[in-house]
């Protein structure tokens, strides 16, 4: 394997691999030296088996999400798609109404993505794919759909967020959703928090 | 002149152009109870005098030098930070000088800043009843903008909860330390959710697990895992803003353990990080002058009757100057 390093994040980092004759993809999770061994370890495993499930039940909802190819301990290989994220293209209501059905496919199979945000979609020729499944969680409440509803909410511009509402209204038990989203706003502790939009 | 009184310590202290000629205190004694914020406060008003004396004294001044007062108006225990706010109104009024309500969290954070000589450091903010990620904002106006916070308690409640709970003395943080070095870990709760994190989760863990296992494992796991957490959270915070400076102040950042964690961050991406002495990361009335004195040398003025006090004065509220 040749592996290239072209991205690298807090938790992992991003490889591209060629030399099977398919375009991978391989996100690998960092050994932490601030964490003893066992936690370390245990912590590691279980978020890359959590994310590998997340993302085959994803696929499985019909969702736009890159295929898993293998799982190792620590590391998971997938397909490399081909596009451009979604933050740092100008896009407009059609984007957005198209990203809003694909969290409607994740929240009706009981996923929540957990950093749904346009620095994890990008757009590709058959629409929006979604990556990083690295927080999200499955059988989740309305809470955990809400916090995708708001982090999308705080990244983009008021009429695009109504065109992804309209996407997104697919999802047939959408409203509890968007009620518990209010809910979120009203509470206290949020209120002078000065969320970064990324 | 800064006076804190925002929990178990009555503290003065007298700052010169961001030079620290007295840091006094006296604190309350915990023992392995806790705090009933009407008995500290009783223990402040009997000693708040005595302290303001003794630190005239040290810094070789007399009341009348003093050019402006400040004191910490939140967050903090009502009936506690009532003494600090009473003390420094009537010097205000009898001396005829400027005042300056402080925010406890900022005051923190600031003091560890000015001596560390950090510019726009990552923030990490970890004491008794907070603990929160912080980076500085120019919008709408010059705050510390929360990145991440705890969901629930401040990671040093939490420690101090478990050492009332496994019946140390006295019932904090450092003791919980103190048994730690001895331990061997455990499975315990991990809860990091982005750049949040949440420590209620391992200390009802913890709780459950007094009388089964040996008190410093106990200490050591929870140890392990909670400064973890902060740790993840922070570097997280890193990458996003893509910082080299990391600030680290407040009561816990004096825990030797996480500075630890953080040092092996430091190594891994070639961060800085910034604290001040033990002393100045303890709850203190210096660090409430120094802010003090920067608010009034640029302008700030207020009226006695504008000097209130605000139990729940969230970080991201108070403008930094």
């Amino acid at each position: 394997m040749t592996l290239r390093l072209i991205s690298e994040g807090a938790e992992s980092k991003i490889y591209a691999d060629d030399s099977f004759g398919v375009p991978l993809i391989v996100k690998a999770r960092e050994r932490k030296g601030y964490r003893i061994e066992g936690l370390d370890e245990s912590i590691r495993r279980g978020r890359t088996r959590k994310e590998a499930k997340a993302m085959c039940k994803a696929r499985e909802s019909g969702a736009n999400v890159p295929g898993i190819i293998a799982v190792g301990r620590f590391s998971i290989f997938m397909e490399r798609k081909r596009g451009k994220m979604l933050k740092d293209v100008r896009f407009g209501n059609k984007e957005m109404r198209a990203a809003g059905a694909q969290l409607a496919k994740l929240h009706a199979a009981g996923i929540a993505h957990g950093d749904f945000t346009p620095a994890n979609i990008m757009l590709c020729s058959n629409g929006p794919c979604i990556m990083d499944f690295g927080l999200a969680g499955i059988g989740g409440g309305d809470e955990e759909k809400a916090i995708d509803l708001l982090l999308m909410k705080r990244s983009v511009e008021k009429p695009q967020f109504s065109s992804f509402i309209k996407g997104y209204s697919a999802y047939a038990n959408h409203k509890p959703v968007l009620k518990k989203l209010a809910d979120i706003e009203r509470r206290g502790r949020y209120k002078a928090r000065t969320l970064q939009t990324v | 002149m800064g006076i804190e009184s925002s929990a178990h310590t009555f503290g003065a202290g007298i700052v010169d152009r961001g030079k620290v000629l007295a840091n006094e205190k006296s604190m309350f004694p915990i023992g392995t109870n806790g705090m009933i914020p009407g008995k500290v406060a009783e223990f402040h008003s009997s000693n708040a005098l005595k302290v303001v004396k003794a630190a005239l004294d040290r810094a070789g001044t007399k009341l009348s030098e003093i050019e402006g007062i400040s004191y910490t108006s939140g967050p903090g225990l009502g009936p506690c930070l009532q003494i600090g706010q009473l003390i420094s109104k009537t010097l205000a009024k009898t001396l005829s000088i400027s005042i300056a309500p402080v925010n406890h969290c900022v005051a923190h954070i600031e003091i560890t800043r000015h001596f560390a000589k950090m510019r726009d450091p990552l923030v990490l903010y970890v004491s008794g009843g907070n603990s929160q990620i912080l980076k500085l904002s120019e919008e709408p106006f010059r705050h510390y903008s929360v990145l991440g916070e705890t969901l629930d308690i401040g990671v040093g409640n939490m420690l101090d909860n478990l050492a009332r709970r496994l019946g140390l003395n006295p019932a904090w943080g450092s003791s919980v330390a103190k048994a730690a070095e001895r331990g061997k870990y455990i499975n315990m709760p991990y809860t990091v959710k982005g750049m949040d994190f949440s420590f209620t989760g391992i200390l009802t863990f913890a709780e459950k697990m007094a009388g089964k296992e040996m008190p410093e494992d106990i200490c050591f796991s929870v140890q392990e895992n909670a400064f973890a957490m902060l740790c993840e959270a922070t570097e997280r915070a890193m990458f996003l803003t893509d910082s080299a400076e990391i600030c680290v102040s407040g009561g816990v950042a004096q825990s030797r353990r996480l500075k630890e964690m953080l040092a092996q961050i430091s190594r891994e991406h070639g961060a800085r990080i910034g604290y001040v002495s033990d002393e100045l990361n303890a709850d203190n009335g210096a660090m409430v002058a120094l802010v003090g004195e920067k608010m009034l040398e640029s302008g700030f003025k207020a009226r006695l009757s504008d000097c209130v006090i605000d139990q729940k004065y969230r970080t991201d509220e108070a403008m930094v100057y």
